[in-house]
């Protein structure tokens, strides 16, 4: 994992949502899970996909769609699945795309006109050749973080 | 921190909560010598592992304690309560610094406390001390009988070389006298050390125990003694509990996959079998773990005598402590859970119920009060009854200070029940005591027993006497982890329904669902029984859309904490067993889930919280539960089935009510006169009360009505033309002679017959297949 870091170069998983190709440090991911049964949880914070089923436990998955309020996904989602220091969690996006090897020197911070929300939850882009590459850190998709920074 | 001081912390501690129970035992009978060398021997072992380890502070304070057990042990001394204060509270400063070993590694500063504590134990070491104590304190306890010199031998001490060579020997304590320094020999006589305490060696502990020669390595000085010694030894093995747990989570695993493949392969009869024996197995693998993760109750109830005899003291209060069902088994992780519950529950026994002494006597009860802890098992759960022989509670005073605290209005705590205002006692800031004491009195309390006790799954029940006293009663799953819980659907979604809180399931079919549900404004209710029963829609309360109307649902009727009311749901499934998995905090917030699952088909489904959805609801505790028919406890007070036979109304006994079916005339057969029915493979010799059989006439389809009993050892048949209810009857007393008169009830204020099973005849019942042999009337006839 240090070899990762200290290299100038890092393997980002990719994923998209809608138009946006986003990429997380592939060492934050766990596990893959490709179209895994889901159960919704009435009453729960918008930003909470459902339930997955992951091992033998059951996984609360943030739904990048609903945090972002776009509209819900039409085909079935795939989850990535994060360790938090509580547990783990899961993330909804659309489908899950290559690893992507990305260097420091293409990452460039968020612009100042991201609307106030976005701005919250990315982490910069970086500059691929022919499109952006927007950098998600799963520490601030943690669904209890979510919820005391993004309440209703 | 090194293992090493990880296995000293765990012996160290087992050898405390020995000392405690040993302690407060010694209190009863002070001259028990065993006892004394019991303690001695735990503090002995703490000071030679500390002196080892370099923890000076806990070997300065040991080697006090030491030399005052020494004494006692020798029978220089006489055990007194403030002998035995002393101790206890060294035991606590000696806990206290566990603890900080614990959490930082190191012990802390000495200072002036255990300086104190020092002086405290040496002037307790000299005769004339205890003279200066209360003559009521010094009456409190027999007078011990000298025990002489003690014919014990000092225990076994050579001590390890190590412990010579370790930094910060003794430097507070000067001895008059250091036991067992002159390098005696083993120890023999005392008794063998329990399985528990002795399990606890690990080979690296071993060099630092001065005990060691007496378990395992050394040759055995007494042939029976190390052969016990070493058994207890060698069968036992110390188990992490996170391994435990693990295992707990990954046979819950199995009994998922269990689950599917058996609904997988239901279809295949090579897999059937196949099947079943998995499903054996995982049983009995299920059963194993959770038996390791089984400890009996004596655990936390140890603590409990000491409890009691510091809270009677500083009470000036005389309370004798009663314990039962000791070895009743509980898993780890409730006993943990149930620890501060209970111990909230003695308190208040003690310094809510139990009268000071001449109250006591005034009113003719023993000055001693009473508090009896019990434990045992009921069905899937353990009852642990915490029962108190003081004043009971007053229920207008509750009344009173519910209105004055502002915890229900004033006349709505007119018109509660007994029952109800007992429950009120649970409301968080609810304290009746007059004055704030160390011990109760600030308005936590018995919320907090509740809320913990719930927690876990469990509820607390109370029941109270003036005069006579008070019953708390808690009641505990034997586990957590897996639980029988029924499937609901509602919206297409499955959701779990813990079985635990379900009474009784109703069905309406399309028609009913407008005409048998009743709208009070907007309050839904159903019938049932004839009693009003407040409804709750899933599907509306969360807010799941769209909610349909019109179409056929089922009423799941739940009991929460005595909480009664209907849950509306779309349709039912199987009742499965499951593994309940925790939900992250962001949905347990939601209040409702308990928890998820997986089922068997692979879905998952999310736990209901009866409690939490009643409570939502605002709904109060359901006078129906208060009506003497559920109340099962109140003498002369049974629950009949209530028939309509022929003319007549007649009660059966509702325990021995096994089934009541609707049966094809066809099906029942006459074995001469008598009229017999073919009912799971026997045959049920028919009682045609209502003459229902006789009027039938020829159609073979019309159908009548059967109620099954047991009598006895027989099951028998009775024709009924309605079942009518369910209620409850008094036994009535013949005017004069008070005698109970058999046979008749007092039902819906109605003198009705009891159904006298016995009366009716009995055919031999035979399996099925020899009906046919015996299909002559004669040879069936007796």
């Amino acid at each position: 994992m240090n070899a990762v870091h200290a290299s100038p170069t890092q393997e980002v998983c990719s994923v998209q949502v809608g138009d946006t190709l986003y990429g997380i440090p592939i060492a934050h991911v766990l596990e893959i899970l490709g179209k895994p049964a889901t159960q919704p949880v009435p009453l729960a914070p918008y930003f909470v996909g459902g339930l997955v089923h992951y091992r033998g436990e059951v996984l609360t998955a943030v739904s990048l769609r609903r945090l972002l309020r776009m509209d819900p996904a039409k085909a079935p989602e795939d989850v990535l699945v994060f360790e938090n220091p509580d547990g783990l969690f899961g993330l909804f996006v659309d489908s899950v795309g290559e690893v992507l090897h990305v260097s420091a020197a293409e990452h460039e911070p968020n612009p100042a006109t991201l609307e106030a929300r976005r701005q919250a939850l990315f982490n910069g882009a970086w500059k691929l050749k022919d499109r952006l590459l927007v950098s998600l850190d799963p520490e601030r998709l943690d669904p209890m973080r979510l919820a005391s920074a993004f309440p209703a | 921190m090194d293992d090493l001081t990880r296995e000293f912390l765990l012996e160290s501690q087992e050898g405390l909560d020995r000392m405690e129970r040993c302690l407060t035992d010694l209190e009863t009978h002070p001259g028990d010598t065993e006892l004394l060398a019991e303690i001695f021997r735990s503090v002995h072992t703490i000071k030679g592992t500390t002196g080892f380890l370099g923890f000076s502070r806990l070997e300065a304070l040991s080697h006090a304690g030491e030399n005052l057990l020494g004494l006692l042990r020798e029978g220089q001394l006489a055990v007194h309560p403030d002998i035995i204060s002393g101790l206890l509270s060294l035991m606590d400063a000696l806990r206290a610094i566990l603890r900080s070993i614990e959490t930082t590694g190191a012990e802390g500063e000495s200072g002036q406390e255990d300086r104190a504590m020092i002086a405290r134990l040496e002037k307790l070491q000299r005769p004339g001390a205890i003279a200066l104590a209360e003559p009521a304190l010094a009456a409190a306890i027999a007078a011990p009988a000298p025990p002489g010199r003690t014919k014990h031998p000092r225990i076994g001490s050579k001590r390890p070389p190590a412990r010579r060579a370790a930094p910060g020997s003794a430097r507070f304590s000067p001895p008059p006298a250091e036991p067992g320094e002159a390098g005696a020999p083993p120890e023999v006589e005392l008794p063998p050390p329990s399985a528990a305490s002795e399990s606890r060696s690990a080979p690296g502990q071993a060099a630092a125990n001065p005990e060691r020669p007496r378990t395992e390595t050394a040759p055995p000085v007494s042939e029976t003694q190390a052969a016990v010694t070493s058994g207890a030894t060698d069968s036992t093995l110390r188990v992490d509990v996170e391994l435990l747990n693990r295992m707990m989570n990954l046979v819950g695993e199995l009994v998922l996959a269990r689950n599917q493949i058996l609904q997988a392969t239901s279809a295949d009869a090579g897999f059937a079998i196949l099947g079943r024996r998995l499903d054996m197995v995982t049983a009995d693998l299920r059963e194993s773990v959770m038996k390791a993760r089984m400890q009996p109750v004596s655990h936390v109830f140890s603590r409990f005598p000491r409890l009691v005899r510091d809270l009677a003291l500083s009470l000036d209060k005389r309370v004798r402590l009663e314990m039962e069902g000791k070895e009743t088994e509980l898993d780890k992780s409730l006993l943990e859970a149930i620890r501060d519950p209970l111990t909230h529950s003695i308190r208040n026994a003690i310094d809510h119920g139990i009268e000071m002494p001449q109250v006591r006597i005034a009113s003719g009860k023993p000055a001693e009060g009473l508090v009896r802890l019990r434990a045992c098992h009921e069905g899937s759960h353990v009852i642990v009854e915490v029962h108190d022989d003081g004043a009971g509670m007053n229920i207008e005073k509750i009344r009173r200070k519910a209105i004055e605290r502002q915890l229900v209005p004033p006349q709505r705590a007119e018109q509660m029940s007994e029952r109800e205002i007992l429950q009120l006692i649970f409301l968080p800031g609810f304290s009746t005591a007059e004055a704030v004491t160390s011990v109760s009195g600030r308005g936590v309390g018995m919320d907090v027993v509740r809320t913990n006790v719930e927690k876990i799954g469990g509820k607390v029940e109370v029941d109270s006497r003036p005069g006579q006293g008070t019953v708390l009663r808690l009641r505990i799953p034997l586990t957590l982890a897996i639980i029988p819980a029924l499937i609901v659907h509602s919206r297409g979604q499955n959701f779990a329904v813990p079985q635990a809180s379900l009474t009784e399931l109703v069905h309406l079919s399309l028609g009913e669902t407008d005409t048998r549900i009743e709208w009070l404004e907007n309050t839904a209710l159903y019938r049932l029984r004839g009693r009003l029963l407040p409804l709750i829609f899933l599907d509306r309360l969360l807010q799941q859309s769209p909610p349909e109307r019109t179409a056929p649902c089922d009423i799941a009727i739940l009991n929460a904490d005595g909480r009664r009311f209907g849950l509306v749901v779309d349709g039912l499934a199987d009742p499965e067993e499951i593994v309940v998995k925790p939900l992250a905090a962001v949905l347990r917030q939601i209040g409702f889930y308990a928890g998820a699952t997986i089922l068997g088909n692979g879905e998952m489904a999310l736990i209901l919280n009866p409690g939490a959805i009643a409570q939502n609801a605002g709904f109060g505790l359901s006078a129906e539960t208060d009506d003497p028919a559920h109340d099962p406890k109140r003498a002369g007070h049974h629950d009949f089935l209530l028939v309509q036979t022929g003319p007549t109304q007649a009660a059966l006994p509702l325990e021995t009510v096994v089934r009541i079916e609707r049966i094809p005339r066809s099906r029942i057969e006459r074995a001469g006169a008598r009229p017999v029915l073919r009912f799971e493979g026997m045959l049920l010799p028919l009682d045609d009360a209502a003459s229902e059989l006789l009027d039938a006439g020829d159609d073979p389809e019309a159908q009548t009505t059967v109620v099954v009993c047991r009598d006895g050892n027989r099951q028998v048949g009775m024709t009924v033309s309605q079942v009518l209810d369910v209620t409850g009857g008094r036994e009535l007393e013949e005017a004069g002679t008070g005698a109970i008169a058999n046979g008749i009830t007092l039902l819906h204020e109605r003198v009705t017959s009891i159904v006298s099973l016995s009366a009716i005849p009995s055919i031999e019942c035979v399996p099925d297949a020899r009906v046919i042999d015996y299909n002559l009337p004669s040879e069936v006839q007796p």
